[in-house]
């Protein structure tokens, strides 16, 4: 059996940097238990895992936060970058280190069910906490998208960040005046939104959200979409109006998004557009 | 290095064949409100193109046109862009954002790429389909990049590479071109002194040829198959080949993207760089 | 509710003053319209118009033009390939 050599875990995350991740983080595969529910856990996918390696990055550009048109967020999404970082580091671990490691893919087991949740993997990492909104986010660098790979490796782990991000202290002060923080009040489930929550002891604690509202809104034209209208088509008896369905603009526009992954990715950013943690963090001309 | 050649070399070590800068003040002569840069990103002050290679010359040569249909593209010009838009931002400090070029709403996209490639110098109009075609490349494909670092534009190009003068000189004997020639159902066009004097694209014609498999192809498909009362045909619709490549071509977008060459497989324009061995 | 459905009727009114107006039949010198331009010019929405385009756009060709695009490009390359490569055998009957 391998053994690991010294330093091996501050050169995997060299590795990791070096291949395009912001950060790079370790968790022992053990505490998923308390967190995870069953089949979502490390050794589900990989009997006898030891560690998870997440790194994080691909985010939105400054610009592509500040552009006015919604379609920049929306077509364009850069995660697939992150993944790249993902498939490479499983492939060093297998070849440099000589033990097991398996990408968890990005997409869905069943219906929405991830195989392994990346945002709770980037939690255990260290790599940064929930906020109020959803999203992981890291002190230095605010929202990111994540990738993991589960490994056999006994890496060392890395602690639990010791401060939220979230709730940013402009946040905090908001909820003082107003008793709701940006997130809250972009998107709120009192008004047709989907999210709720609260601000304790300065920390944040989401009480409600509605994944399935969410959904509509993150992934307005994909797969739910066009199910939606497909059934809606061959319920409707005029013809003519099942070709207004079939070739109108939500159609199209979903069957792009099912074609094209950056089209599809995320549709909707505006919890995170308004959040002082996510981005902004660096001055930019 | 002047900041502008900073940036074309990120780009062109990125894999772009060529780099090109227009100013977003460019684009209001003849880009209507709402797909200008400055209506994308608030405070662009410039846009820089990428073209990358098409099919490698060995492509062109196959004489099963399926090859070409879903091997077109490798999309080398978006990873310039991306590139350019990290170095822009990590380094220098400006927003940069990878200009959004897919279509949203039926076959408009936000922002013309073509329209970005003329203004930066990169190609003009061609006959063609109206592809733009780099002097030297020819046939070349783009993306762009939107940034409020302001950089010294480079000139839209003096002379046409449209028509070709072989092709000016077959237009002046016999009344066309090659690529009119071999595409009258989507192209017509005049040549006058060796310049375009006029030119018509029927792009949704263009579209069954250069998206045969795709999109729209679904869709003409799903609604026959809906409209079918019988279940046999029906049957036979939904396993046929023809949808069953319509379905893949979602599945693997790259089988998507281009799927006609025949206007470009005929233009002299760059033509130098596929005779190989 | 459900998504915004064009009627029928208004499509049909509009399908062919859209198409010539935006980027579907395109010449050189002239640049389409947007969504918006063509709205106000027929008095309509703008989403309307670009349901109407949208549809239009799509419907503008029955699929038999698909299926002569098929046979187009299986025979230009064939009688490219015969010239270019001298392999008169490709040549396409």
């Amino acid at each position: 059996m391998a053994n690991l050599p010294p330093n091996a875990t501050a050169t995997l995350k060299s590795v990791a940097l070096k291949s395009g991740a912001l950060v790079c983080g370790v968790a022992d595969a053990a505490v998923f238990a308390a967190r995870a529910p069953e089949k979502q856990r490390p050794d589900d996918l990989l009997p006898g895992a030891r560690s998870v390696v997440v790194v994080g990055g691909a985010q939105p550009r400054e610009g592509d936060w500040a552009a006015t048109s919604p379609w920049v967020l929306q077509t364009m999404g850069t995660t697939e970058r992150i993944q790249g970082v993902g498939r490479r580091l499983a492939q060093y671990i297998e070849s440099e280190l000589g033990y097991y490691a398996l990408y968890v893919p990005p997409g869905t087991a069943s219906g929405d069910t991830p195989f392994l949740s990346l945002m709770l993997a980037a939690e255990l990492a260290g790599l940064g906490s929930k906020s109020l909104a959803g999203p992981v986010l890291n002190r230095d660098h605010g929202f990111m998208y994540w990738s993991a790979v589960i490994t056999t490796a006994p890496l060392e782990a890395d602690r639990l960040e010791a401060e939220p991000a979230c709730p940013a202290p402009p946040c905090r002060e908001m909820w003082e005046r107003e008793g709701t923080t940006p997130c809250l009040k972009t998107c709120p489930s009192s008004d047709g939104g989907c999210l709720s929550g609260k601000l304790e002891n300065g920390r944040a604690v989401r009480t409600f959200y509605d994944a399935a509202r969410c959904n509509t809104r993150v992934h307005t034209h994909w797969v739910g979409g066009f199910q939606k209208v497909l059934e809606e088509t061959l319920n409707e008896p005029d013809r003519d109006r099942r070709k207004m369905l079939l070739y109108g603009d939500f159609f199209t526009r979903s069957l792009w998004a099912i074609t094209y992954s950056s089209t599809n990715i995320a549709q909707c950013f505006e919890c995170m557009r308004v959040c002082p943690a996510a981005h902004g963090l660096k001055e930019m001309k | 290095m002047t900041r502008e050649e900073q940036v074309k070399e990120v780009g062109r070590r990125a894999g772009a064949r060529v780099v090109g800068i227009a100013a977003v003040e460019a684009f209001r002569a003849q880009v209507p409100e709402g797909y200008r840069p400055e209506d994308i990103l608030p405070g662009a002050r410039s846009v820089v193109v990428a073209g990358g290679d098409g099919p490698t010359a060995g492509a062109w040569r196959c004489p099963d046109h399926r090859v070409m249909e879903i091997t077109g593209y490798d999309l080398r010009e978006n990873v310039a862009v991306h590139a350019m838009c990290d170095f822009i931002e990590t380094t220098l400090s400006y927003r940069a954002i990878q200009a959004p070029s897919l279509p949203v709403h039926g076959h408009e996209p936000p922002m013309s790429m073509m329209h970005a490639a003329e203004l930066a110098g990169l190609g003009t109009r061609s006959l063609a389909a109206h592809i733009i075609l780099n002097p030297e490349y020819g046939l070349l494909y783009y993306a762009a990049l939107i940034t409020t670092l302001p950089l010294e534009p480079d000139a839209p190009l003096a002379e046409p590479a449209c028509p070709h003068p072989g092709c000016a000189a077959m237009y002046k004997r016999i009344g066309t071109t090659p690529c009119l020639r071999v595409c009258p159902a989507c192209l017509a066009g005049k040549v006058n002194d060796g310049r375009i004097q006029e030119s018509t694209y029927d792009r949704e014609k263009c579209h069954s040829r250069a998206q045969t498999y795709g999109i729209g192809s679904f869709q003409k498909g799903l609604l026959q198959i809906v409209n079918e009362d019988d279940p046999e045909r029906r049957r036979t619709m939904i396993y046929g080949d023809f949808f069953t490549k319509s379905l893949q071509s979602l599945g693997f977008f790259r089988d998507s993207i281009a799927q006609c060459f025949e206007c470009m497989r005929v233009c002299p324009v760059g033509r130098k760089y596929r005779k190989l061995q | 509710m459900s998504v915004f459905k064009l009627d029928p009727d208004v499509y049909k009114r509009y399908k062919d003053q859209v198409l010539e107006l935006c980027n579907s039949f395109q010449r050189i010198d002239r640049p389409g319209l947007s969504d918006k331009q063509i709205a106000e010019r027929l008095g309509l929405d703008e989403r309307t118009v670009t349901e109407i385009r949208c549809v239009a756009e799509r419907d503008c060709y029955s699929l038999d033009e698909w299926e002569k695009a098929i046979e187009f490009k299986r025979k230009a390359t064939l009688e490219w390939s015969a010239l270019a490569l001298k392999r008169p055998d490709l040549k396409p009957e």
